[in-house]
């Protein structure tokens, strides 16, 4: 019965990881079709900001209000990727609308700059951020010991899918982005300033990146590679929900999870996503559409 | 032929190995280090697969994000070989850390040099095969492609590190020589000699055999599917045929060419498995210039001379800023690389010329 129940919440928790890594790249490659290699250094970005603020707290400010800087971070970390984002778009992806592989070359390029400057600042050596006290500690079900850090990512994704629910689906920013990436000489022509949604779009779905580094940074030692760890799990979770789809995102990437933590039960973590990774790819031969299709009558999409 | 003979991408190949025969020679003459030489080598292995990735990305239009893999497959084919050679057939020191007994039955093949050689060519030619033939059937193209080549790299590459009695893991294979026995000092430098011009034979060789399919029908059908892909199957080419052609074509080349590195290198390791080395080397082939095959060869030379030059040191940082912004730049401005940029140039020059010419 633990065991079940331990397999089910670290099944949860995986898929929880996945969907806020993927769920900036659901935006960014889902909406407006940019392959943005550079989203897994957004996170690190992210993750490099929370360790920042954590440092500055730990340094200058009373140790009573210490645990504030999780607080602070989410945010923080939010902000500094929107605008990383919005920079990126202007100068790098503006220019590469319609071409899809370039953009995916071009952002590969700044990932390693991205990359290079991180080693140059923090160095190659991995860095620790210590959790607040209030995420310290696990909740204990018999026997079965549920860690706070996890359940808050839990919180912390839930309360992320209903913002970008929210702004997608019942803002009127989020009617003018659909209608942009829908059809975009037609939402120009209803005054839709189709470059500023362009621009805005990209910077939330990057900001996402940075609050998905602010909850990695908590799981583990930050360094210059972190983004590297996910990136393929997101691309894959957004290519298997179907591209443009919230709700298939969010099912892929329980699938993926849940079933990443059932095959490590039988075999070691790499094998299981390896194994993973496989099925999805086979899958994706069945469907390449991924699971959920937006129907369309072009011949090349 | 003859206009074959005559186009200048062709000169400027056959002036960069005329540049490599003359290597061994200042060598010997003591003008230049072996270490240079032995890099070169390696050089030649990466232009290689800078031409396999050319004919399928620069040509076809297929971005492939896992070459890593192949190039890493034909490596890996060769250093079993060549660690079978270094401990007479025994199992090695990692497979009885693994707990394994006796030799797996995945190594046998490895203690004869024909086998190996089959296998090297074979392996990577059928996982290509079973990939391209249902991705492409499937329609599965653009970048959808490219992000399953990277997940199936990432799935090896996680695999040949989990699997370490029979890889090796990290570590990968080590303390292995080349072909023709060890090529360092410089008692060993008949041997070095010998093994740089088989794999110039080589680089020559595939640089022709690929100059020949793409000026045949195929290299015109090839580009027409990077054009227009649909517009190909109407008018009657069933161009997941073709693309798996070229994909398996260019898998194999990747093998060679890990088959040719290791030789150089004396070890290998998954890091040649990484997406990261994989895009790297995308990189050659975008800065030296895509769709033509002596643009790939030159970048792959011009980005690696640079990096063993500037990766000293203090240079380290800043090399890695320098070819990512180089890479960005390219693919923002310069879609056609170095050789497409000159080859521009030079027709504006000659557009000059006759103005002038007819003027006077």
């Amino acid at each position: 019965m633990n065991e079940i129940i331990m397999t089910l919440f670290n099944g949860l928790s995986a898929s929880s990881i996945i969907l806020l890594t993927s769920l900036g790249l659901a935006i960014t490659f889902g909406l407006m079709r940019v392959i943005n290699m550079a989203h897994g250094e957004f996170i690190m970005v992210g993750a490099y900001t929370t360790y920042m603020i954590h440092n500055i707290f730990a340094a200058y400010l009373p140790s009573e209000i210490f645990d504030l800087y999780y607080i602070l971070a989410i945010p923080a970390a939010f902000a500094i990727t929107f605008l990383l984002g919005i920079l990126l778009e202007k100068f790098v992806i503006s220019k590469l609308y319609g071409r899809e592989i370039d953009s995916l070359l071009a952002t590969w390029g700044i990932s390693l700059i991205f990359q290079q400057a991180a080693r140059s600042i923090f160095g190659s050596q991995g860095v620790l951020v210590q959790s607040p006290s209030f995420l310290s500690g696990g909740l204990s079900l018999g026997s079965v010991v549920i860690s706070y850090n996890r359940l808050f990512i839990l919180a912390l994704v839930g309360v992320c899918l209903f913002l970008v629910w929210f702004i997608m689906y019942r803002s009127n920013f989020g009617a003018q982005m659909r209608a942009t990436m829908q059809n975009r000489a037609m939402a120009q022509c209803l005054g839709i300033n189709s470059r500023k949604v362009d621009s805005i779009t990209f910077g939330i779905g990057s900001g996402l990146a940075g609050i998905a580094g602010c909850s990695v940074a908590l799981l583990g030692s930050v360094d210059s590679t972190l983004g590297q760890n996910y990136i393929v799990n997101s691309f894959m979770s957004v290519v298997l929900g179907g591209v443009g789809k919230l709700l298939g995102t969010f099912i892929s990437s329980n699938i993926i999870g849940f079933s990443s933590i059932f095959v490590e039960n039988y075999t070691s973590s790499s094998i299981a996503k390896a194994i993973v990774l496989v099925i999805v790819i086979i899958f994706l031969q069945k469907r390449p559409q991924g699971l959920f299709v937006i129907r369309s009558r072009a011949l090349d999409e | 032929m003859k206009k074959a003979v005559k186009d200048p991408k062709n000169i400027t190949f056959a002036l960069i190995a005329v540049i490599l025969v003359c290597m061994p020679l200042l060598y010997t003459a003591g003008l230049l280090k072996s270490t240079m030489v032995i890099f070169l080598g390696k050089c030649i292995a990466f232009a290689i697969v800078a031409i396999g990735l050319d004919i399928i990305w620069g040509y076809t239009g297929i971005l492939s994000l896992g070459h890593g893999l192949y190039f890493a497959l034909g490596a890996y084919g060769m250093g079993m070989y060549l660690k079978m050679q270094a401990t007479g057939g025994r199992i090695t020191d990692f497979m009885q850390v693994g707990g394994l007994t006796k030799l797996p039955a995945i190594w046998k093949p490895f203690l004869s040099l024909p086998a190996s050689i089959l296998m090297i060519i074979l392996v990577p030619a059928l996982l290509a095969g079973v990939i391209g033939y249902f991705s492409f059937k499937n329609r599965i193209k653009g970048v959808y492609f490219s992000i399953i080549t990277q997940a199936l790299t990432w799935a090896a590459y996680s695999l040949f590190i989990a699997l370490s009695p029979y890889t090796n893991g990290n570590v990968g294979i080590t303390e292995i020589q080349s072909l023709v026995g060890s090529v360092k000092g410089k008692a060993n430098g008949g041997n070095l000699m010998v093994l740089f011009y088989a794999a110039l034979v080589l680089l020559v060789l595939i640089y022709a055999l690929s100059c020949f399919l793409l000026s045949t029908k195929l290299g015109k059908i090839l580009i027409a599917i990077q054009d227009g892909e649909n517009r190909t199957y109407f008018s009657g080419y069933c161009v997941s045929r073709y693309k798996n052609f070229v994909y398996i074509l260019s898998a194999v080349f990747a093998a060679i060419a890990g088959a040719v590195f290791v030789n150089f290198n004396g070890s290998i390791t998954p890091t040649q498995m990484t997406i990261s080395y994989s895009v790297t080397m995308v990189i050659w082939v975008a800065v030296g210039g895509r769709g033509t095959l002596v643009g790939a060869v030159i970048g792959a030379f011009l980005i690696n001379l640079c990096e063993y030059n500037l990766s000293s040191g203090s240079l380290v940082e800043i090399w890695q800023y320098v070819i990512g912004i180089l890479f960005t730049l390219t693919v923002l401005f310069f879609k056609s690389g170095i050789v497409g940029v000159i080859s521009e140039k030079a027709a504006a020059l000659r557009r000059k010329k006759k103005m002038k010419e007819a003027e006077a």
